[in-house]
C-alpha cells in the first residue's frame, strides 16, 4: 500500500518536471504542420518563382499590413513569391526551426534581441549585400543600425523606429494655464498645477510615473549612461541620484501621481483618454488609438523635456527584418528586404499602411510625416534618441534588479542610496551571469 | 480453478491493452523529456549553438542565485496561506452544497463557474476589480469609510491579491471533489452515530473528516503542486512585481530558458523546483497519514 502512495507522488513529480521539456515537444509538432502547409502553397503558384517564407508574430491588423506589402511585392515581379506566415510565440518556434531545417527565409525581428542571437550564428550578416548594392548607411538612424549590429557585422535593416515623447491633454493644460514643458523644472511645475485631489482620492494625475522602466531615459536626460564601456551598471552615481530626487519631488512632495493609478486599465479606460491623466510619456504606437477619440481627446505631443544641464534623451526601439542563417534563399530574401526597406516609395507605403515611422529616412521627407503635428515631435525626438545598450543581459538586469528596487523606492520603502546601491549590486551580477552567449 | 485463473489472465491482458496508449504517451512526452532535462541540466545547452557538459556548474550557480531563492520564498509563503484556505473553503462549500435544498444545483454551478474561466481572462477582470481608484473592491471599501490600497501595485497586498484570485478560481473544482467524497460516506454510519446520541459536530469530527481523508489528501497534494507552480495569474496580475514579491520559480525558469536561452541552467532550476515539490508532497503525506490506504 505504501508503494502506491510513493508511485502517486512520483508520478506527480514527473508531471512537474515535464513542464519545461513538454513545451519544446509541442513546438516541434507545430513546425511539422507548418512545413506541410507551406509545401502545398508552393504548388499553387508559378513553378519558376522562388518561394519565400516570411515569419512574423503580428496578427490581426498587423498581419493585414504585412500582407499588403507582400502582395505589392509579389505583383511587382515574377521571380520571387513571398508568403507571410503568422507565428504566435514566434521566437520559441524560431529556436527549434533554426536548427532543424525548417527555418523561415525572412524573420520579423525585435531589434534588441540581436545581441543575444547574433553570437549564436543563427542570423546572416548582410554587410556584403549592403555594399554590393550601394545602399548608404546614412539613410538609416545610426542608432537603429547599431542595435542590429555586433562585432562589425550588420544583421538586418530597420523596419520601424520609435521613441517616447511627452503626450499632453490640451484641454487640461489650457484650464490650468500651463504651456507644454521643455525642461524638468517646467514639467514638475506643470504636473503639480494639473493634479487634482479630492481628499484621499486622486482625481486627475498631473503626470504619469507609473513606468519605472523609463529610468533609462531620465538617466540620460540627467547626463548619465546605463552601462559603462566594460558592461557594468553605471547609475549608482550623481546622475542616478538626480533622477530619483526628481521622482521623489513629483511623487512625494508635489504628489502628482499615485502608485498603481493606471495599472490594469484597458484601452477604453485608459487614464489619458478619460482625462484622468494630464501628461505621460508614450510612443507613436498610441497615436492611432488616441486619434480615434477625435474631439473628445484633444492632445498634443512635445519631445521629452531636457534635464538639468540641458541634456535631451529618449530611448529608441523598433523592429527590423533579418535573414536567418538557415534560410535557403538568402539572395532572394535580401531582394525582398531591399525592396521594402531601402526604397522610398515602398517604405512610405509601409508607413502609411501601418502608421509606423519607417526605418528608412528618405521616406520621412514626405509631407505625411514632416508637416504632421503628431509625427513631427517624434521626428525631432528620434534625432537624439539612443537605443538600449547592446548587452545580452541588459533586459534581465533592468527587469529583475533595477525595476524591483525602483518600485520599492516609489513606495517609500527604500532610500535613494539603498535603491541605487542594491540595484547596482544585483544588476552587476545579472549582467555577469548573462554575459556569456557564445 | 483453472478457468478462474484463465479469466484473470484474460482480464489482465485487456487491462494492459487499455493502459498501453496512455503509458506510451506518458513515456514519450513525460518520462523521456524528464530524463533529457536532467541530462541538459549538466550542460550549457542553448538550443542553437552549444551543448557541452559542464558538470555541476549549473547547480553551483543556483546556490548563488539570490533571485531564485526569493521566488521560492514567494511561492512558499503563497502555499502556506493558499493550501489551508483552499481546503477549508472548498470543504465548507462541499458540505453546504451536499444538502438537498431546492436550487442547490444552481448554486453548485455558480460555485464551479470561476474554474471554467480561463485563468488569464479571470485575472484580467480582477485587475479592474482591484483598481485603486475605480475598482469595485475599493469602491465597496470606501462606502465603509476605508481607503483601499493599490492592491496589485503595493508590496504588502500584491501577494494577497493573487491568493484571493487563485482561491476564487480553484475552490470550485475542489468543491466538486469534496462533494463526491461526501456522497461516498455511507449513511449508516451517521444513523448509528445518531442512535448513540452523537451531535452534528461529533458526526463531522468522527465520521465525515476521517472518511474524507483520501479526498483531503488528493486536494491538498494537488493544491501544493499547483501552488508551487504558480505562474499565469501572477504573471497577468502583477508581472512578478512590485519589487519581485510575486515573482515565482516557474516565471524565472521560463525567462532563463526561453528569453535568455540558458536551457541548461533553466533545467537545473526546474529540477530544484521538482525536488521542492517532492519534499512538500512527502510532508503532506505524513500530515494526512491514514491508518488505511488513501488510494
Amino acid at each position: 500500500m505504501k508503494t502506491k502512495k510513493w508511485l502517486m507522488t512520483g508520478t506527480a513529480m514527473l508531471l512537474v518536471i515535464g513542464l519545461l521539456a513538454g513545451c519544446s515537444g509541442n513546438n516541434a509538432n507545430q513546425n511539422n504542420t507548418d512545413g506541410s502547409t507551406n509545401a502545398e502553397g508552393g504548388n499553387k503558384t508559378n513553378a519558376k518563382a522562388v518561394e519565400l517564407t516570411f515569419w512574423g508574430d503580428w496578427g490581426g491588423e498587423g498581419q493585414a499590413q504585412f500582407e499588403t506589402m507582400v502582395d505589392v511585392f509579389n505583383k511587382s515581379q515574377t521571380k520571387i513569391h513571398v508568403k507571410y506566415v503568422l507565428q504566435q510565440d514566434m521566437i520559441t518556434k524560431f529556436l527549434t526551426a533554426a536548427t532543424s531545417g525548417g527555418s523561415p527565409d525572412i524573420l520579423f525581428w525585435d531589434r534588441w534581441r540581436t545581441s543575444l542571437y547574433a553570437p549564436k550564428n543563427v542570423l546572416h550578416p548582410i554587410n556584403e549585400y549592403l555594399e554590393r548594392d550601394g545602399i548608404s548607411r546614412d539613410d538609416y538612424y545610426e542608432e537603429s543600425l547599431k542595435e542590429l549590429s555586433l562585432d562589425g557585422n550588420l544583421y538586418g535593416l530597420p523596419l520601424t523606429v520609435d521613441a517616447r515623447a511627452l503626450f499632453y491633454n490640451k484641454k487640461l493644460l489650457a484650464e490650468a494655464g500651463v504651456e507644454p514643458p521643455k525642461t524638468w523644472d517646467e514639467l514638475a511645475d506643470a504636473a503639480a498645477k494639473l493634479t487634482k485631489w479630492n481628499g484621499n482620492k486622486l482625481e486627475v494625475a498631473g503626470f504619469s510615473l507609473g513606468d519605472v522602466g523609463l529610468f533609462n531615459m531620465y538617466l540620460q536626460q540627467a547626463g548619465g549612461q546605463m552601462l559603462t564601456e566594460d558592461g557594468k551598471t553605471n547609475f549608482n552615481n550623481d546622475q542616478g541620484k538626480q533622477v530619483l530626487q526628481y521622482w521623489d519631488r513629483m511623487l512625494n512632495q508635489d504628489k502628482v501621481y499615485k502608485v498603481g493609478f493606471e495599472q490594469g486599465l484597458g484601452e477604453g479606460q485608459d487614464a489619458f483618454v478619460t482625462g484622468k491623466l494630464a501628461m505621460q510619456y508614450t510612443g507613436p504606437w498610441m497615436l492611432s488609438t488616441y486619434k480615434k477619440y477625435g474631439k473628445d481627446l484633444d492632445f498634443g505631443i512635445v519631445p521629452p523635456p531636457a534635464g538639468p544641464n540641458g541634456d535631451k534623451a529618449s530611448v529608441m526601439g523598433g523592429f527590423g527584418l533579418v535573414i536567418p542563417e538557415g534560410a535557403k534563399h538568402k539572395e532572394e530574401s535580401w531582394e525582398f528586404i531591399k525592396w521594402w526597406l531601402a526604397n522610398k516609395d515602398n517604405a512610405l507605403l509601409w508607413a502609411k499602411t501601418s502608421l509606423n515611422i519607417p526605418g528608412y529616412k528618405p521616406a520621412l521627407e514626405d509631407p505625411f510625416f514632416k508637416d504632421d503635428p503628431f509625427w513631427q515631435p517624434f521626428m525631432e525626438t528620434l534625432e537624439f534618441a539612443k537605443v538600449r545598450p547592446n548587452h545580452p543581459g541588459y533586459s534581465v538586469m533592468e527587469g529583475d534588479a533595477l525595476t524591483p528596487n525602483l518600485q520599492l523606492f516609489q513606495q517609500n520603502k527604500q532610500s535613494i542610496e539603498d535603491t541605487l546601491k542594491k540595484a547596482q549590486d544585483q544588476g552587476d551580477k545579472l549582467l555577469q551571469d548573462n554575459l556569456e552567449v557564445k | 480453478m483453472a478457468s478462474v485463473r484463465k479469466l484473470e489472465r484474460h482480464q489482465a491482458r485487456t487491462a494492459y491493452l487499455f493502459i498501453t496508449p496512455t503509458m506510451l504517451l506518458f513515456l514519450v512526452f513525460t518520462v523521456i523529456p524528464v530524463i533529457m532535462a536532467l541530462y541538459l541540466s549538466f550542460t550549457n545547452y542553448d538550443v542553437l549553438s552549444r551543448k557541452d557538459w559542464v558538470g555541476f556548474d549549473n547547480y553551483r550557480r543556483l546556490l548563488d542565485d539570490q533571485l531564485l531563492w526569493v521566488t521560492f520564498k514567494n511561492v512558499f509563503l503563497y502555499a502556506v496561506i493558499f493550501v489551508p484556505f483552499n481546503i477549508i473553503i472548498s470543504l465548507a462549500l462541499g458540505i453546504l452544497m451536499n444538502r438537498a435544498w431546492r436550487g442547490v444545483k444552481l448554486f453548485r454551478t455558480l460555485n464551479y463557474l470561476p474554474t471554467l474561466t480561463s485563468s488569464v481572462a479571470a485575472a484580467t477582470v480582477w485587475i479592474w476589480l482591484l483598481h485603486p481608484e475605480f475598482g469595485l473592491v475599493n469602491g465597496l471599501l470606501s462606502y465603509m469609510g476605508i481607503t483601499g490600497p493599490a492592491w496589485v501595485a503595493q508590496t504588502e497586498t500584491a501577494m494577497l491579491s493573487i491568493i484571493m484570485v487563485t482561491l476564487w478560481q480553484s475552490v470550485g473544482s475542489n468543491m466538486i471533489i469534496y462533494l463526491a467524497g461526501l456522497q461516498g460516506v455511507p449513511d449508516y454510519l451517521y444513523e448509528s452515530a445518531r442512535l448513540d446520541g452523537a451531535t452534528k459536530v461529533d458526526c463531522f469530527r468522527f465520521i465525515t473528516w476521517p472518511q474524507l481523508r483520501p479526498t483531503t489528501f488528493l486536494v491538498s497534494t494537488l493544491s501544493i503542486i499547483g501552488a508551487l507552480q504558480l505562474f499565469d495569474q501572477a504573471f497577468v496580475l502583477t508581472q512578478g512585481g512590485p519589487a519581485n514579491v510575486t515573482k515565482t520559480p516557474v516565471y524565472l525558469i521560463y525567462q532563463q530558458g526561453f528569453n535568455q536561452l540558458q536551457m541548461g541552467y533553466a533545467s537545473a532550476q526546474a529540477f530544484v523546483l521538482a525536488i521542492a515539490i517532492l519534499i512538500f508532497s512527502i510532508i503532506n503525506m505524513r500530515i494526512t497519514k491514514a491508518e488505511e490506504s488513501v488510494i
